[in-house]
């Protein structure tokens, strides 16, 4: 691994150290982004997906509401192509849940959210999915659908038009110190652990939920409690706007639509490592009976796969010194607090908020490196050079106008036939070193997320390895049953009806057809292993447990 | 009524159905007669559960190609998962239709009846337009009808005027309604003669209740509103008349309406009981023959048949009962085709853009009907038929007229 140096090196590739990176890009300061995983793999890829209005946490946390009221407001201008205008509701099915409205109106009023109540009727002529049992509803229209994915791809490539640098699949495995001076990083390749080092001025650890394990490779404590949730994919829309139950924020108590499908979530359990994820059969059967509360057609609908995510908790009682941005996200200056200069943390916070968490964090940066040009994130489009971020969005009319059939060209097949991609929105991804196997693919344009899960794009993407990359058939082939192996640890965890009806079919295909399970017994790649589970994405389940996690067992 | 002694034979679909169950199998692709023939159609699975996904009460989601399913419905006959892949391409089609506004052309294809009445009280000088070269080409300019295709003929004498005269019966063992549809009442008389006929030869009392267009033509012209309409009308013409007789259909289209269609694509309320009661003619008369009631006092007919099997025949579910019966026949000597849909789909294969797909999807039985040299070919539905005599320059029939002949009529 080459040597290199920059300004400064962005630890974590999720939301946080993308909207970091281009918030440092466009103050016109040099960085490298390095991420262990692929870009999104971590928290923000588990996401539930819901740009809060800020309703959720306007009686609990008024703070984090104002902050989700005016993060939404800018995310919509500044990242279009990211975002849905679903509009949400929130719902009473109880009656402590109409006891609670007052109070949340109250919250709304207060905290600048617009809330309208309307009639049960009303919604439901709206959104004829409502179940019976809801009394009550408040329309929210700043609840959206924020896609982590694009979200993240956006900004990483909005900073890299600028001149950023991203390693993915690249470990922050160490540092370099001169006195209580930062003088770069150590890093390794996640796959071939070939290591290297990054000479910079200055780090920003943006790494979540691991922000208190980075933080001790440089000696310092921050304490972030992992906490999991776990989320349920159903195969289809079932509401077209997010619905929340209007109660004291609790688990499964939100569905919210993402772009083709809905997500219920979601529970809340502390673990003991980020990347512990062990989905639980109880907690599946919570989010279906609970999201049935709120909607007809959960418990009938198609459910794909569960997954799960770790929020990364700020413990705030013990940094009671550390410089307290807001209950909801913190900014560490580790030098003034602990001494070593260059080096900062931001933990906390949601997706909703990265950007307002980036520009605190690179106003303490810069400062350290006495850069003086103010944050213009808000102002400046992620995709000011019209990058097709939001190729995806409204996919019907993205095959094209109907033309008279004389004059119409022959249709372009497609690659991923549930969510609609075609070979041109999956082409540049090849050339992409930042892009290392199909779940990176997936990431970015969303092949093998919907009710077939990578049944048929899989081997139509493992051939495109072979044309566009260069890849010889064995790799290929492998890269292709790594595909199908972190689709199907989501699966399984939902396996009954119309869902393993379909596994049955996809096993059929790859083991039966194209013997993919021989092949790759007969050609082994030398040095491959199974997908690391930080590089899951949406995908959740049981990895092999970290050995620190099963040392303290 | 018939019906009390024998199996039902109708719809045994699970009710579950749904775009969930869709496994990406792609059955359905295979069997499609349209995708086969043209790289600009991307077959029943990408245009019905897949793009399903995507639609909502809000958006249409009106996707390239989706006017080129022809409705032949071979697609659900496949899939192994019950998907109802027509009835999301058609509510699509329709919605977008909705929309968009429908042509001159497609406004008047979904009204059969009303174009019957009209070409039959104009009979002559209908029928003279229709095959005017000249008027052909201005047809195809401005209406949009393929100056290349015949269209049916239309007759003087109404098939209802026909039977208002025709006199009944003494002593009849059973009674039935006729649905006759529209192309017996205004093209194709005789048909409806010789269903009459063969049904009262086996002491059966034909009726002819009152009825509206099945709707089929309606439906596949986007027009799911109309149809539901005649569907509706004939619901409440039709349903007291269950509750004395079975109803049977010489078009196997109509019948398939009746059967299923009116519950499931138009969700008509009430129309459960009509479709558990209605028969497609053929499959009546093979249900007689296994009562050990259908007259087997038939003639010799020494013919070659050809028998090609209508898709929405294959629909039904009910296999093949015309072969079944004409083998019944001295000296009949009767193949099937089995080389897939004949292309025309009722007023697919008129219009203009569709005509050269049309008729490239027929291309395989036209060539194995010219390969094989018979008198004539058998098929049940009347656009079959059309189709076939295009392509071919064979003569068909109904496969009830070879019956007829044995009967000794005609
Ligand atoms: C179940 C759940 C549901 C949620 N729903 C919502 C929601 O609906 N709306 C919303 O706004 N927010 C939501 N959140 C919160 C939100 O997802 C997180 O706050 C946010 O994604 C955190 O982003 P991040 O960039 O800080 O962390 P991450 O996305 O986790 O990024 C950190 C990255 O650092 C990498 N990393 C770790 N160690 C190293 C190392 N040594 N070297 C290099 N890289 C390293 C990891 O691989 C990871 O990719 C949800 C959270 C959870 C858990």
């Amino acid at each position: 691994m080459p040597d290199t140096s920059t300004g400064v090196v962005v630890i974590g590739g999720g939301s946080t150290g993308a909207g970091v990176l281009r918030d440092l890009a466009l103050r016109g300061i040099d960085a490298i982004l390095v991420e262990k995983g692929d870009l999104a793999s971590g928290t923000t890829g588990r996401s539930h997906g819901l740009l809060h209005s800020g309703g959720r946490y306007c009686v609990n946390d008024e703070q984090a509401a104002i902050e989700c009221v005016e993060e939404g407001r800018i995310l919509r201008r500044i990242a279009r192509s990211t975002v849905e205008d679903t509009g949400g509701y929130f719902v009473s099915v109880t009656e402590e849940d109409q006891a609670w409205e007052p109070r949340f109106a109250e919250g709304c009023r207060r905290t600048g959210i617009t809330c309208e109540r309307i009639s049960v009727d009303e919604a439901r002529r709206r959104e004829p999915a409502l179940s019976k049992h809801v009394r009550t509803v408040f329309w929210v229209p700043e609840d959206g659908h924020l896609d982590p994915f694009y979200l993240v791809v956006g900004n990483v490539e909005s900073a890299r038009r600028r001149g950023a640098r991203v390693m993915t699949h690249t470990e922050v495995s160490g540092f370099l110190r001169e006195g209580d001076r930062l003088t770069g990083v150590r890093i390794r390749d996640s796959k071939t652990r070939e290591e290297g080092t990054i000479a910079c001025q200055s780090v920003i650890n943006a790494t979540g939920a691991w922000a208190g394990l980075v933080a001790r490779l440089f000696g310092v404590e921050v304490k972030v409690v992992p906490v999991k949730g776990t989320m349920v994919v159903l195969s289809r829309r079932l509401a077209h706007a997010a619905i929340n139950r209007c109660h004291k924020p609790g688990d499964g108590d939100i569905v919210v639509p993402g772009l083709s499908v809905s997500i219920l979530g979601t529970t809340s359990a502390k673990v003991p490592h980020p990347e512990t994820l062990p989905i639980e059969w109880d907690e599946v059967r919570r989010m279906i009976e609970e999201g049935a509360m709120m909607l007809d057609g959960v418990t009938t609908a198609r459910a794909m796969r569960a997954y799960a995510g770790v929020r990364p908790l700020y413990d705030l009682g013990a940094e009671a010194e550390g410089r307290e941005m807001s209950r909801n996200f913190a900014v560490i200056d580790h030098q003034e607090r602990d001494g070593i200069k260059g080096f900062t943390s931001i933990v906390g916070g949601k997706v909703t908020t990265f950007r307002l968490m980036a520009e605190r964090v690179v106003d303490v940066a810069a400062r350290y490196l006495g850069v003086s040009t103010p944050c213009t994130t808000a102002e400046v489009p992620l995709n000011d050079r019209d990058e097709p971020l939001d190729q995806l969005r409204h996919r019907p009319s993205v095959l094209g106008v109907p033309k008279p059939h004389d004059e119409e060209p022959p249709l372009q097949p497609l690659l991923c036939e549930c969510e609609l991609v075609r070979p041109q929105d999956v082409a540049p991804w090849f050339k992409d070193p930042a892009v290392h196997d199909l779940e990176d693919v997936r990431r970015r344009t969303r092949s093998g997320m919907g009710p077939c899960q990578a049944a048929i794009c899989s081997y139509r993407l493992a051939a495109r390895l072979v044309t566009d990359r260069g890849v010889d058939g064995p790799t290929a082939t492998r890269a292709m049953a790594d595909f199908l192996e972190t689709r199907w640890r989501g699966v399984r965890h939902v396996f009954w009806g119309s869902q393993l009806r379909n596994m049955q079919v996809t096993t059929g295909l790859h083991m039966e057809l194209y013997n993919v399970d021989r092949q790759l017994m007969l050609d082994p790649v030398a040095g491959t292993s199974p997908p690391p589970l930080a590089g899951e994405g949406r995908g959740g389940g049981l990895a092999q447990e970290p050995a620190e996690v099963a040392a303290q067992r | 009524m018939i019906t009390e002694e024998f199996e039902p034979t109708t719809d045994t679909v699970e009710e579950e159905a749904s775009v969930e169950a869709c496994t990406k199998c792609t059955a359905c692709n295979t069997v499609c007669p349209v995708a086969r023939s043209t790289d600009i159609f991307r077959g029943p699975k990408a245009l019905g559960p897949d793009m399903e996904r995507f639609r909502s009460p809000q958006e249409a989601a009106v996707t390239p190609g989706l006017d080129l399913c022809s409705g032949c419905k071979l697609c659900e006959v496949t899939c192994p998962s019950q998907v109802s892949i027509q009835e999301y391409i058609r509510r699509a089609q329709n919605q977008g239709a909705r929309e968009k506004g429908r042509s001159l052309r497609d406004w008047v294809l979904g009204r059969t009846r009303l174009l019957g009445k009209l070409g039959s009280m104009t009979a002559p000088l209908a029928n003279f337009g229709n095959s005017n070269p000249l008027f052909r080409v201005l047809m195809e300019r401005f209406v949009g009808i393929h100056r290349r295709r015949p269209l049916p003929k239309y007759q003087w004498l109404t098939f209802e005027r026909w039977f208002r005269r025709h006199p009944r019966p003494v002593k009849p063992r059973r009674k039935v309604a006729y649905f006759y549809g529209c192309w017996v009442n205004y093209n194709d008389r005789r048909l409806g003669e010789r269903a009459v006929a063969v049904l009262e030869r086996n002491g059966i009392e034909v009726v002819v209740p009152r009825q509206q267009c099945c709707g089929i033509p309606a439906v596949v012209n986007s027009n799911m509103d109309l149809a539901r309409r005649y569907g509706q009308e004939n619901v409440r013409h039709l349903t007291p008349i269950v509750e004395e007789m079975d109803i049977v259909a010489s078009s196997t289209s109509c019948g398939l309406m009746l059967k299923h269609d009116y519950g499931h694509l138009l969700e008509i309320p009430g129309s459960e009981r009509l479709g558990a009661k209605t028969y497609d003619i053929m499959e009546y008369l093979w249900m007689l023959h296994e009562a050990g009631e259908l007259d087997l006092n038939f003639e010799t007919v020494p013919m070659r048949l050809l028998y090609h099997a209508p898709c929405h025949l294959k629909s039904h579910g009910i296999g093949y009962p015309a072969m079944r019966l004409l083998k019944l026949i001295p000296g009949v000597k009767l193949e099937e085709v089995d080389e897939g849909c004949c292309g025309i789909s009722g007023t697919f294969g008129v219009k203009v853009e569709k005509y050269d797909l049309s008729m490239k999807i027929g291309s395989r039985l036209f060539a194995a009907v010219k390969a094989a040299g018979s008198d004539q070919v058998l098929a049940d539905c009347e656009t079959c038929r059309m189709q076939v005599e295009h392509g071919t320059g064979a003569t068909s029939a109904h496969p009830l007229e070879i019956l007829a002949r044995a009967y000794g009529h005609g």
